[in-house]
This record gives structure tokens, sequence and C-alpha cells, in this order.
């Protein structure tokens, strides 16, 4: 992979259907995936949210979880393999177990058979279907790590609907904002051809993406876990705020997406919002609202 | 009225997405049992028609198969419905009168139930009848189940799961339902898009456990008037003093409600007295889907 900063990169998006608490079987799924994606020109691989675990884990968490840093990543072995052999970046969800016992929803990034980035996922939504909080401890930021030259910042689902994670990730640097998730289907209303949760996604990715002035890239799964199904829909938006690439909703699939960052250097000169973006003004209102809120 | 946050409409546009979505629902819940099929009570009703046409186009249709089990009371036109169905999808069927084990077993019962008196005129001998017919249903079709290597298909909307208006282990047993989160009102837009038989669509609603029932003088107001406040109340979460303040009736709020949370036991599993450190259902979870 040559330096990219100034030409763009091909990602290809994998919207599965990860096989629920099947750790071994994920794994050669994500690697049938990983090289049918290098030979259609891919540079960088995006599964979805926990895709090597499954999304609605409950008590097995326990069994899933792997320390990354330790002789038990030797399962992800065969990931690490296939990103060097192919000189591949794979983006791939499961669960983190910590030195300490602590389980997080977490995202790897591995790219020449090294671990180049882990994120954990900040906010874990713990209403209606979801509990995440009962299982998962919080990841503590929202990270850039660079992908010869491209700055790319990953937020996990729910991390992407606090809009301070994009505002964070975008003033670090961050060039693609990629958000892998798996998002429930849900909510119909007469004369839209889609659920409301997809609506609603659609909106928060262009609103990211044009007043971030960043590529969002948004890796859904599909497949259903106790009868509630997975939306898919994962797309490409450019820093316009239009969709670029976009699969079907609700079908396992893989395309191949170009993410040209010219681009992104002509949005970001034409809509300087960003450099004009004032973060000490920021730092002191935030200051104010935390100091108020205190307990006196 | 001054409401105007309505249940949403399966129309054509959102139809597609949706179809496919329970077919897929069905696909994947089935295949994950290790099985590619399922069995289903078809009474001629819209309900279980709707869920029949959803199977066969997820399976195929030589994967869906159709019990009907008339009773001796049971209308002619429910019996020549069902047929419809089955005939419309190609789909292999049994019919399974069960007149003969309902009466055996009520033959000397007749007047236990309450209050005494002629059998006919015995509102709780009637619901216990409609009970029992349910639920012999149910063990012929957990029966056919095993036989077929089939999974049992639920055919109960999500107005009559909320409502309670169903029998427990009866009519509400099944594997896995593609319409139980779609309200009665709903199942009949999802029916025209399906292209269910007009006959089916057009009839009003009926349990048919006996001659002339009719569901919505039961329960005393129609399902376009329930489904109505129940979107509120449960999909919105509004508390029903805000649902009576959009402009719906006091009476009918409340009795809807009430309804509601008094059949609440019969959407659960039964309860376990917790007496070890980890229990089935309280603090031993997996999902259904675990193995």
């Amino acid at each position: 992979m040559k330096n990219k900063s100034n030409s763009s990169i091909n990602v290809c998006l994998a919207q599965t259907d990860p096989k629920t608490g099947d750790l071994k079987k994920n794994i050669e799924s994500h690697i049938e995936i990983i090289s049918s994606a290098k030979n259609k020109g891919a540079e960088i691989v995006i599964f979805p949210e926990l895709s090597l675990t499954g999304y609605f884990l409950k008590d097995s968490v326990y069994d899933l979880g792997v320390e990354i840093n330790s002789d038990e990543s030797a399962v992800f072995e065969p990931l690490y393999k296939i990103s060097e052999e192919l000189n591949i970046a794979v983006i791939a969800g499961f669960v983190e177990k910590d030195a300490d016992f602590n389980f997080y929803n977490s995202t790897f990034c591995v790219y020449n058979g090294k671990l180049i980035n882990v994120h954990r996922k900040v906010y874990l939504p713990t209403y209606g279907m979801f509990e995440e909080l009962r299982y998962f401890k919080p990841g503590d930021g929202f990270g850039v790590f660079d992908l010869n030259g491209v700055k790319i910042s990953v937020l996990t689902c729910e991390d992407a609907w606090h809009l301070s994670s994009s505002y964070i990730a975008v003033n670090k640097g961050a060039h693609i904002i990629i958000i892998n998730s798996a998002s429930p289907a849900r909510g119909i209303t007469g004369g839209l051809d889609k659920f409301n949760s997809t609506k609603m996604w659609e909106e928060l990715l262009s609103v990211i993406a044009f007043y971030y002035k960043s590529y969002v890239i948004y890796a859904n799964r599909v497949g259903f876990e106790d009868g509630i199904g997975f939306s898919g829909g994962s797309c490409v938006i450019n820093p316009s705020g239009n969709i670029e690439s976009k699969m079907a909703y609700i079908e396992t699939g893989e395309i191949i997406a170009e993410v040209n960052l010219n681009l992104l250097n002509n949005e970001r000169f034409k809509t300087p919002l960003l450099r004009d973006e004032n973060l000490n003004l920021t730092l002191k209102e935030l200051e104010n609202i935390i100091n108020n809120n205190k307990v006196k | 009225m001054k409401h105007k946050i309505e249940l949403p409409k399966i129309d054509e546009l959102n139809f597609p997405l949706i179809y496919k979505h329970l077919g897929n629902f069905i696909k994947s819940e089935v295949l994950k049992a290790g099985v590619n099929r399922v069995v289903l009570g078809l009474s001629g009703g819209i309900d279980s028609a709707a869920s029949c046409f959803l199977a066969a186009s997820a399976l195929g249709k030589d994967n869906v198969t159709a019990l009907i089990m008339p009773y001796e009371s049971s209308s002619k036109s429910s019996m020549e419905d069902a047929l419809k169905v089955v005939n419309t999808l190609g789909i292999k069927y049994y019919v399974l009168d069960i007149s003969k084990q309902i009466n055996e077993y009520f033959k000397d019962k007749t007047e236990v139930s309450g209050n005494v008196v002629a059998a006919g005129d015995d509102i709780a001998l009637k619901l216990r009848k409609g009970n029992k017919m349910a639920r012999e249903r149910m063990s012929i079709l957990y029966d056919y189940s095993y036989k077929l290597n089939s999974l049992v298909l639920g055919t109960s909307n999500k107005s009559e799961l909320l409502l309670g208006y169903g029998t427990l282990y009866g009519d509400m047993a099944s594997a896995l339902n593609p319409i139980g989160d779609i309200y009665k009102t709903q199942i009949y837009q999802l029916a025209e898009h399906l292209g269910i038989p007009k006959t089916i669509i057009n009839k009003p609603p009926s349990a048919d456990l006996w001659e002339g029932q009719s569901d919505e003088s039961e329960l005393g107001f129609t399902y376009k008037t329930a489904d109505d406040i129940m979107y509120l109340l449960i999909d919105k979460m509004y508390k029903p003093e805000v649902v009576i303040s959009l402009g719906f009736e006091e009476n009918t709020v409340n009795k809807i409600y009430e309804r509601i949370k008094k059949s609440q036991y019969k959407r659960r599993m039964p309860l376990i007295a917790k007496v070890s450190e980890r229990t089935i259902n309280i603090d031993f979870r997996y999902l259904r889907d675990w193995a």
C-alpha cells in the first residue's frame, strides 16, 4: 500500500450475518471475504460491530472475551496472517477482555500482520432492547490512527449517536470516520421504503460527513438474533453529505468503494468549518458546564 | 378527535422491505433450529393465511404443511377459505376433525362449570370448550411438528397477543411467529399485498370457536380503535391519560389498558421460584439461538 494521503483508497464494506457465539466459524468467513475483497482491489476491509462474535451475546460474553495483548490473541492469528500475506487492513469487531477481567465491545484494525488500533466502544446503550452496560465496560476515548497517511477514527454504533464523538475524531485529525454497527431494524412508516431506524441513521451519517467534512463509512450487519433483525444498508458518504455507495438493506454482501481524498481536500478548502472551529471556546464552555453541574 | 399520531400503514412503499424482512426471519430462525420446514394450523382466517403465505414464500411451498382442524360447529366458510389458501399456494395439508375428542371429553361435564344449567347457554362452558379446542389443535400441531420434522409456525397477531385474546398454550403456542409484532389493522394491509383471497380479507374477524362468534362484539370495541390506542400505549409508550387527552374515549382506553396488564402472564414463561445462585431465565441468560 502506497502513501494515500493525496489520492484514493479502495475500501470493502462487508455486510455480514455473524454466527452468534461461534468465533471459529466467523473467523473463517472473515478470511473468505478478505481474500475475495483483495481480488477485487480492496486495500481495507471493514466488518460490522462484534462481527467475530454476534451481538446479543448475554452471558456468553464471558465465554468469548479475548485478551488481545496476550497469548489468547493467537485465536486471531489467521486474520493477522492474511493481512500480512495480502497486504490488506482488516477492521473487525470482537469481545475484548483486559488483564483485570473487564470486557469491552471492541474493534481492532490489523494490518501487515500487526495490530495497529483497538477502539473500545464508549457509549454502551442500555435501554429498550439493549443491555450492553450490563456486560461491557465503556472505552475511554476516541482515537485516530494512521493507515499509510490516511487518518482514521473508528466509532461503534451508539458512539456515533453522540455527536461529540465525531467532533472529537475530526478535530483530532480524522479524514475517515468508520462507523461499525449492529443496528436492529425497527419502526415502519407509511410511504417510507426503509425502516425508521435506517432513516435516522442515514440522516445522522450525512450530517457527520457534511458538517465535520469527512468521509463516513458505515458498516452495519444483517441477519437475525432471537427475532431481532439487523438492517444492513452499509454505505459510504462523502464530505458533501451524499451517499456514494450503498448496500441493500437486509442482505449479506460486499461492495468495494473508492474513497477519494482529493474530494476531502476540495471540500475542506471550500467550506473550512474545521479550520474555523474554536476549540478553546468549546473547552471554556465545557468547563463552565461541568463546573455549574457540580453539586455545590 | 384531535389525535394525529396514527398507526403506521403497510403500503406499497414499505411492503417489499417488510415482506423480505419477515421472510428472512422465518428462513433464518427455522434453519438455525436445524430443520427447513414448518407446520401451522390454518383456520380460514386472515392471520393464519398471512403466516402461511409468508412461510410458503420464505421456505418454498414443499416445506410448509397446513393442518385444518375443524370442530363440528366450525363454519363451512372457514373450511372453504382454508382450502382456498392451500390451493392458492399449492402446499400440503391435512384435515383433522377434532369434534370426537372434544365431545368425548365434555360428555359428562356439562353441568360442572358454575351456575348450573343448559350447556348451550353456559358462557363458562363455551369458553372452556373453546380453550380445549385451541389446546387440542396445539397438541396435534406439536405431534405433527415431530412427525414432519417441522417447527410450529405461530399465527397470533400483535393485537390479540396484547389483549390476551387467545388461549395460553393453545393458539398462542408456537416455535416462531412472523406476525406477532403486527397489529390486526396492519394484517389487513399486509394481506392485500400478499395476495390473500378477498373472501378471507373481507369477512368479519372471528375465532370461530362457536357459531356466530365475533371478536369485535366479544371485545366490545373494534380492532381499528384498539389498534390506534395500543399503538400509542405500547409502541409510543404514552400513559393512558395522555392517550385520552389526545381525544380517545376514556372508557375504551382504560378497558384496553387493563386487558393488556391483566393478560401479561400469557406473554411470559411460567414463574420459577429462585433457589439457586443461577436460575433459568432470571440470571441464566442466553439467547434461544445460543447453540
